[in-house]
């Protein structure tokens, strides 16, 4: 037995094809991008190698860039926070209801499936300045905003309502998640606290919070990287727009790179994308600390 | 029999705090499914009536807006094409993937933890880095504007989901099996084929439906590599649709149901399927 299953050759006949693909399509590209970035490169003339040149640009010479990231780092941390907070909340409401708790799960995690791409163009047509949302606004005497047009602020209005829109989106991801986490818990040690005379916060706050710490590892992994990653709901909401105001890291890196054919610059985008998202995974993997418990 | 039924389930006291959750939660699924419905209303009436009045229910359908959305925006050779991309990548993710998973989960090497590490990097790499090196080597080899250049990065992506959920499916199955087939004289391929492959069915089952929907769904490689329009994707036919000077809305929404509903229909036949693949992809990682 032993020794079929240490076969060499059958091991590598296995691996092979999924290797293969990996090394080709995603890790010599990976490396191509690192020397990419340091790099003068269009699309017609061959890489000129140039140094850090273009990280520097990045920094110091560019401001779409500088709203790019300004506008993903707040995607990220709205984002983290919104849901994280709502999924739990509704994981929690979820479990503890007598009935109708699939329908529900069902119907919140419904987006999640769907096309960014298409939801993108409904909402994009429920925030138009003029039909929409608005009309409805009308009705009762209000004056809505320019959803989706209005460039003033720090963060300007579009991007909250894209943030709030992919709230609505995704929220059924970190609902699913702590609601599988937290239907994993014993039976036992809720009834056990319930006759020590717990109160329904305590349990909550004695029992289910530190036994979902390892999904709150996950959810928020997901959530910050899913976030950097974010590409369809703006580029069909607004792409950008107004004026580069609600670009975020990838959509700046599409325009450079496709629109403009500056793949050397795209590249350094790229590599500053990439290291984000590897030091948020660090930082969370440090910062949520996992205990394990008995039981 | 009504009577013990009666004793049996004493009728749960609803208290206040549950009333106020299920108000919450009702309000809730409403936003959730207005928007979803409103868009159905909205593809079956005319720009006019939709300029009208948006929110009002139809009075007359006009089913004439699916034939020109679907001709309009080319619909029916992106439907082909979604199908073809998506159909390939998930048998050959599904095959490719199996065949990792099982050398990690059932095989004894060295290397197999390193592996399986290995792959799961790669659920973390932004498909952004590989855009612009990828798009250069595949625009020189030809590989641009085919269907079959875009299936290479979806196949790969795929892989890192399906060999963790396929790896955790195959440890679960009992050894017992595999040495009683080896005891036997079944060769390892044949123990691979004939019986890791068929008992892995809720396996491929589960796994097969996440690559479906995320490579249904997928945008931004699909607009990078095919921008002929007889090769493009559902969602890259979408963005026609895009823009300040798109004002042909009930098109528009018509080509949206076409293009969600099949997710829709999948979603609502394996709902469960899809749940467990999402968590037992992240309860186990």
């Amino acid at each position: 037995m032993d020794k079929i299953l240490r076969d060499k050759k059958a091991i590598f006949i296995f691996i092979a094809p999924a290797l293969a693909m990996f090394v080709v399509i995603l890790v010599i590209p990976i490396i191509q991008m690192f020397y990419y970035s340091l790099c003068d490169y269009a699309a017609l003339t061959p890489p000129k190698f140039i140094g850090l040149a273009n990280y520097k640009k990045l920094f110091t010479n560019d401001s779409t860039f500088r709203m790019a990231l300004k506008n993903s780092i707040f995607f990220m941390i709205f984002s983290a926070i919104t849901q994280q907070i709502v999924g739990l909340l509704l994981a929690v409401f979820l479990t503890n209801i007598p009935k109708g708790r699939n329908i529900f799960k069902n119907i919140y995690y419904l987006p999640c499936v769907l096309s960014s791409a298409a939801l993108g163009l409904l909402w994009a047509f429920l925030f138009n300045p003029k039909i929409g949302i608005n009309q409805l606004l009308a009705k009762i005497g209000i004056e809505g905003p320019l959803w989706l047009m209005e460039s003033k602020g720090f963060i300007v209005l579009p991007m909250w309502v894209i943030a709030f829109v992919a709230l609505w989106q995704y929220v059924g991801q970190n609902m699913m998640l702590y609601m599988a986490q937290i239907t994993g818990i014993s039976r036992d040690l809720y009834e056990a606290s319930y006759v020590d005379g717990a109160s329904k916060w305590k349990s909550f706050r004695y029992i289910t919070l530190p036994l979902i710490k390892p999904m709150v590892v996950t959810s928020l992994s997901l959530n910050c990287i899913g976030s950097l990653k974010f590409f369809d709901l703006v580029y069909n909401m607004t792409q950008g727009g107004p004026n580069h105001r609600t670009d975020v890291l990838a959509t700046e890196l599409y325009a450079e790179g496709f629109n403009y054919f500056k793949y050397g610059y795209a590249s350094a985008i790229s590599v500053v994308l990439l290291v984000l998202c590897l030091v948020v995974t660090v930082v969370i993997k440090k910062a949520v600390k996992v205990e394990t418990y008995e039981g | 029999m009504e009577k013990t039924k009666m004793i049996k389930n004493p009728k749960k006291k609803i208290g206040p705090a549950v009333t106020l959750i299920y108000l919450f939660l009702a309000v809730l699924a409403v936003i959730y499914l207005a928007p979803l419905l409103w868009m159905l209303c909205v593809s079956l009436k005319d720009n006019a009536g939709v300029m009208a009045s948006p929110f009002s229910i139809p009075t007359t359908f006009q089913w004439q807006n699916y034939a020109d959305a679907w001709s309009m925006g080319k619909l029916g050779i992106a439907l082909i094409n979604s199908v073809l991309v998506c159909g390939v990548t998930l048998v050959v993710s599904l095959l490719f993937g199996s065949m990792a998973a099982f050398a990690i989960a059932r095989m004894k090497w060295k290397l197999s933890e390193a592996a399986h590490t290995f792959f799961l990097i790669g659920m973390m790499v932004p498909v952004h880095c590989i855009l612009i090196p990828l798009f250069v080597r595949f625009a020189k080899m030809g590989l641009t504007n085919s269907r079959f250049g875009l299936m290479l990065p979806y196949i790969t992506f795929s892989l890192p989901m399906t060999i963790f959920l396929l790896t955790s499916f195959f440890r679960s199955m009992p050894g017992e099996l595999f040495e009683a087939a080896a005891i036997d004289g079944c060769g390892i391929y044949r123990c691979f084929f004939k019986i890791a492959f068929p008992l892995c069915r809720t396996g491929f089952f589960v796994s097969g439906l996440m690559t479906f929907v995320n490579n249904w769904n997928e945008l931004l490689m699909a607009m990078v590599f095919i921008s002929d329009p007889n090769k493009k994707t559902l969602p890259v036919t979408l963005t026609y649709f895009v823009g300040p000077y798109a004002t042909n809305y009930v098109q528009m929404f018509a080509a949206i149901i076409i293009a969600i509903a099949p997710t829709v229909i999948v979603y609502s036949l394996f709902s469960n399927q899809i749940v467990e693949g999402l968590t037992t992809g992240a309860v186990k990682g």
